[in-house]
């Protein structure tokens, strides 16, 4: 049980507490120290987005005090909206369809059958290979006349060899998320899969006793009984997606236009392209808010889930 | 419809999903491989070409082997020619430095997760709202914070050393460490560890010789999934590194940009060499994996 | 392989005598090779005391060097240790974050020459000219070129790399006379070499045969390089950026005239371009799928170099790019950019052994070896004597050196102004958003980025721009036709 101490005999209780607090804050301390080491960084941040400061007119401990004009300058940029607009898109998009295929393969390969293992091996392959990889074998795979389009023309009907994956604005970010659908579908396969196979067998064997068909279970019993690790894995992939960079970046660079600019990108474009660090600053604090926003609904979600999980398990094992 | 059809329906059905995956999973990986063999003529033709006609390890040997001299125009010259540049084995120092890093970072985050996992779980030093903050930590996009730490690393001289890439990759991953090893101790029950102590042993020699035991096959699952964030971690590894610590994915990004065409054959054989290390280890430890991701989520 | 081919004879009778110092017969013979020029650089390098330097060079142009490398550091003890080889799109980026820093870890930058001012505002740049002179090293480039290496009229730079764009056009077809015959009966006028925009895109239209996989335009058009091919369309237009006080001038008809050029091109070009960069867009040249374009010189050797595999070798005429009559006369002007170029880290604690190292490697005899190399064609000629050299005209033919030399008298840099990367990702991002039709008319695209360059102005300075932009106006070339 997650929060069961451990009972002691009474006289040793003091120093037993005592080796515990030592424990506590010896195993702590490393983390503070980091804590800390890390500090100056926020700090600049918040001098940055605080200050404008150009690198041809002064050094940046002489930038001129502007304060909130950069938040406001960022806050009414129809660009940022925009690229926050084309984040959301595609961390949604991308969890969504991580989750369905994820999901399905891990309903279909929970039960032990023939071909199994090597399976698994292959499904859990992509997760496996570097997403900078990724993002130049889909350079080598996705064009006109490419070896996707030919290999898709042998099965479908229709002359594929003229689509334009990455050229056209439209489907451009859809080809991206493709890619990180891709990738990460094993990390949900993985995590359904553990899910799955780690149901309790009771209270299926019990419905179907009770003539319950196999979508009733899964209805009734199977999806309430995960429904914590369904939020757990759509929650992790959705903040991962938003801080997508490698792909979206070594792929098309936020291109063609600014058609998959998305918040990574043009914060990268602000920073290190325009040298703005100031605006780029100014632009992290409000996507760290409005992440830090979505993380604190996600706690709660998760909190939420975890203390039902929890209140299960403890009926069931006071009944057992 | 009987039972025993309905079975065999839906086996049919298993293996035709399960197939069409497989072809989408396997065919860029397929593609990568048969590639670093082609030679550059191959590379796009139309019809494309899945087979190499005329495969090769020229590619493995223009990435891998010694960098050409531009003086040396014959195989003899090449091969007796001395270079004195780094860059010469680039991208063996890159594997290197890859592998030391993030092995380094990844022994210690799954270490020090695994201890403070062990805490929460017996001892709760963290609330378990600390813990759901913890995880904060790793939500943060690195995009967010890459311009003030690459000033601050350059004010404490940790840019392009091995330590600074380490401290930031630790950082980030610890809270994967310590939630997903914290659902392995959950598992054990108390229950034996105390058993232990009565039986005579120490505190320290009941973790040892019981609890890691029993978690071992969650550590290994811990310790692949920390690997694959380090090791293909691209943007912080970019920015913070110069000519000491360059790392394989950055080490791809060469090939990035204008070139006399498409180096698809050189970014193909580098390519195999970055994916193939994490494909080995998590094809040798697969039966550990499938334990460690529920973070505790379900109850066994 | 073909490079097996070339044995060290033929190399020889090419006249590239150095080429036969194997590593092994290098030791003292390396000096023995070496020019009066050369010899006067290594005698300054020796004073200095030898030094490891650390540099950050475009990959693919690094692997010109090792030997010339090798060398110089025999002779001198100064050698280039631990090479970043990064690509050229992030060169300019990573080069400002050492600058932002203050970083002396590179000594050695290997930027495109429009970073210069950028660079040296933000205090990253060792002027070299008291350098040049205490070794008596005379830095000479083709036409008006030397400027693209100063900034305020001090010496930056060490060029590698001239990088003009002439005109391709395939001559099998070109000269074909049965398509001659077509297009004087579709046009009721002969084919001829285009002399204006508006000719070009007339021959590229009749050209251009998708079904055919022949396309009538192969320039770039994608979001890292769009705005280089914009300039050459402004500035033969009779159009410059700013005024004199600094302010922008990109709504004006020249501006308006140029972005219709510009995106009329999208009519010829393969309907993937705007994803396309060079990787992509090479091959396409070589393998004949490109009827024409304005292209990188490099591209010449790459396809007619002797031990070049190219299908179209021998199918190509290289000559002047055409030019616009819209400002009342006829101007050409060229683009070379990124002419890529090493400058030397005024933070570096080694920069007088850097400047010794770069010089060395721009003398003529070495950098002609770079230039002429037959398998590794990415550096193009600069130096007024590259264009006689026996070995260059070898890897690039005479027509297209001729080509390469007429060029460059006429050609002219991207904004050379402090923030110029700053106001190509404007340009480049609004472009690429037309090219992909999100944004429509000229007015509207050009208005557009007027407003954020206005921006990009106020955060550098107008007063420092307004000191450059006599400097930048003096780029421009001297003649409009070269004769």
């Amino acid at each position: 049980m997650a929060t069961a101490t451990i009972a002691q005999p009474k006289g040793r209780r003091s120093t037993r507490a005592r080796g515990v607090r030592i424990f506590k804050w010896s195993a702590l301390s490393p983390l503070i120290l980091l804590f800390l080491f890390l500090m100056p960084v926020f700090l600049l941040q918040i001098y940055f987005s605080l200050h404008s400061w150009t690198v041809y007119l002064s050094t940046w401990f002489d930038a001129e005090f502007v304060g909130l004009e950069l938040f406001q300058e960022v806050l009414t940029e129809g660009r940022f909206w925009r690229a926050m607009g084309r984040s959301l898109l595609f961390a949604g998009l991308s969890t969504l369809g991580c989750f369905i295929s994820g999901f399905i393969l891990a309903l279909l390969m929970y039960k032990p059958f023939r071909g199994q293992a090597f399976f698994y091996i292959l499904f859990i392959l992509p997760m496996l290979t570097v997403p900078v990889v990724i993002a130049y074998t889909a350079d080598m795979l996705l064009y006109e006349k490419g070896p996707i389009n030919g290999f898709l023309s042998y099965f479908l009907p229709g002359d594929l060899s003229k689509f334009t994956w990455l050229a056209n604005p439209d489907i451009a970010i859809f080809t991206i998320i493709l890619l990180e659908v891709w990738n990460w579908t094993p990390f949900v396969f993985i995590i359904m899969l553990a899910g799955l196979s780690s149901l309790p067998s009771e209270p299926v064997e019990a419905a179907r006793i009770l003539g319950a068909n196999r979508l009733q279970i899964f209805r009734e019993i199977q999806l309430p009984l995960l429904r914590p690790v369904i939020f757990l894995a759509l929650i992790l992939r959705f903040l991962e997606a938003m801080a997508e960079f490698p792909k979206t970046w070594g792929l098309i660079q936020g291109g063609p236009g600014t058609a998959t600019e998305t918040i990574p990108i043009y914060l990268y474009f602000t920073t290190w392209v325009s040298f703005d660090i100031s605006k780029g600053a100014a632009m992290s604090y409000v996507v760290m808010v409005i992440m830090i926003f979505i993380v604190l609904t996600a706690i709660y979600v998760l909190r939420r889930e975890k203390r039902a999980i929890d209140a299960l398990h403890e009926t069931s094992r006071t009944e057992a | 419809m009987n039972r025993v059809m309905k079975a065999r329906l839906f086996k049919i059905f298993r293996y035709a999903m399960l197939l069409i995956w497989s072809v989408i999973v396997a065919f860029p990986i397929f593609w990568i491989v048969s590639t670093s063999f082609k030679p550059d003529w191959e590379w796009h033709a139309w019809p494309p070409v899945y087979w190499s006609q005329e495969a090769s390890w020229a590619n493995y040997r223009a990435v891998w082997g010694r960098e050409e001299s531009p003086r040396t125009s014959t195989e003899a010259e090449t091969k007796t020619a001395r270079y004195e540049s780094h860059s010469a084995n680039k991208p063996w120092q890159a594997l290197w430095n890859s592998l030391y890093i993030a092995i380094t970072a990844t022994a210690l985050s799954v270490a020090f997760g695994a201890i403070l996992a062990y805490g929460v779980s017996r001892y709760r030093i963290l609330s378990e709202i600390r813990m759901f903050q913890l995880l904060v930590l790793r939500m943060i996009p690195p995009i967010v914070v890459a311009a003030p730490l690459t000033l601050y690393y350059s004010a404490i001289h940790l840019m392009d050393t091995a330590l600074g890439l380490i401290i930031v990759y630790f950082i980030t991953t610890l809270p994967y460490s310590v939630w997903m090893t914290k659902s392995f101790v959950d598992e054990v029950p108390v229950e034996i560890e105390q058993a232990a102590e009565i039986l005579g042993a120490t505190k320290w020699q009941a973790i040892r010789e019981v609890i890691f035991p029993l978690i071992r096959s969650g550590i290994v699952a811990t310790f692949l999934f920390i690997l694959i964030l380090t090791w293909s971690e691209y943007l912080l590894s970019l920015m913070l590194s110069k000519v000491d610590v360059v790392t394989l994915p950055v080490q791809l990004a060469k090939y990035e940009g204008s070139d006399e065409g498409r180096v698809y054959g050189h970014q193909a054989a580098l390519a195999v060499g970055i994916t193939l290390p994490l494909m080995v280890i998590g094809i040798f430890i697969r039966k550990h994996l499938v334990r460690g991701f529920t973070f505790g989520m379900v109850k066994r | 392989m073909s490079e097996k081919q070339i044995k060290r004879r033929s190399l020889l009778k090419a006249g590239l005598a150095t080429a036969v110092a194997g590593p092994a017969v290098l030791g003292g013979a390396g000096k023995a090779y070496a020019g009066p020029e050369e010899d006067a650089v290594i005698k300054a390098g020796k004073k200095l005391g030898g030094a490891k330097l650390n540099g950050m060079m475009w990959g693919l142009y690094w692997r010109n060097y090792p030997d010339l490398n090798r060398e110089f550091n025999k002779a001198t003890g100064i050698s280039m240790d631990k090479v970043s080889d990064v690509p050229n799109l992030q060169i300019p980026q990573r080069a400002m974050a050492e600058a932002i820093t203050r970083s002396g870890k590179f000594d050695i930058f290997h930027v495109e020459s429009m970073m210069i001012p950028s660079l040296a505002a933000a205090g990253m740049l060792e002027p070299l000219d008291s350098y040049m002179k205490s070794a008596g090293f005379d830095l000479k480039m083709v036409g008006n070129f030397e400027t693209f290496m100063q900034y305020q009229g001090k010496t930056y730079a060490m060029p590698t790399d001239g990088n003009v764009c002439p005109q391709f056009i395939r001559k099998d077809l070109f000269d074909n006379p049965d398509e001659r015959k077509a297009f004087a009966d579709k046009h009721g006028k002969p084919l001829k070499w285009p002399v204006t925009w508006e000719d070009e895109l007339e021959v590229m239209k009749f050209f251009h045969r998708p079904d055919k996989e022949l396309y009538g335009f192969g320039g770039l058009r994608d979001k890292a390089n769009s705005s280089f091919w914009y300039w050459m369309y402004l500035y033969s237009a009779g159009g410059f950026p700013f005024d004199d006080d600094a302010n922008p001038t990109l709504n004006t008809p020249a501006a308006e005239y140029a972005f219709d050029t510009w995106l009329a091109r999208k009519q010829v070009s393969h309907p993937e371009a705007s994803a396309w960069g060079s990787p992509q867009m090479i091959p396409r040249i070589r393998n004949g799928k490109i009827f024409s374009c304005q292209y990188w010189d490099g591209i010449i050797a790459l396809i007619e170099s002797p031990t070049a595999k190219t299908k179209t070798r021998g199918m190509w005429h290289y000559g002047l790019v055409p030019g616009s009559k819209f400002s009342g006369k006829l101007i050409h002007r060229a683009f070379s950019a990124p002419v890529m170029a090493m400058v030397v880290n005024k933070h570096s604690p080694r920069k007088k052994q850097a400047v010794a190292w770069a010089m060395y490697m721009s003398t003529y005899k070495n950098s002609a070896e770079v230039v002429g190399h037959p398998k590794f064609t990415f550096h193009d000629p600069w130096h007024p004597k590259h264009m006689t050299d026996p070995q260059v005209t070898k890897v690039y033919t005479k027509p297209g050196i001729k080509s390469v030399e007429d060029n460059l008298l006429v050609t002219c840099p991207p904004p050379y102004v402090t923030g110029y990367q700053e106001f190509k990702e404007v340009v480049d991002r609004n472009l690429s958003e037309a090219y992909a039709g999100r944004k429509k008319g000229a007015k509207k695209v050009m208005g557009d980025i007027q407003n954020e360059w206005a921006k990009i102005i106020r955060k550098v300075g107008k007063r420092k721009l307004k000191r450059e932009i006599p400097f930048y106006k003096a780029m421009m070339p001297k003649v409009d036709v070269p004769s």
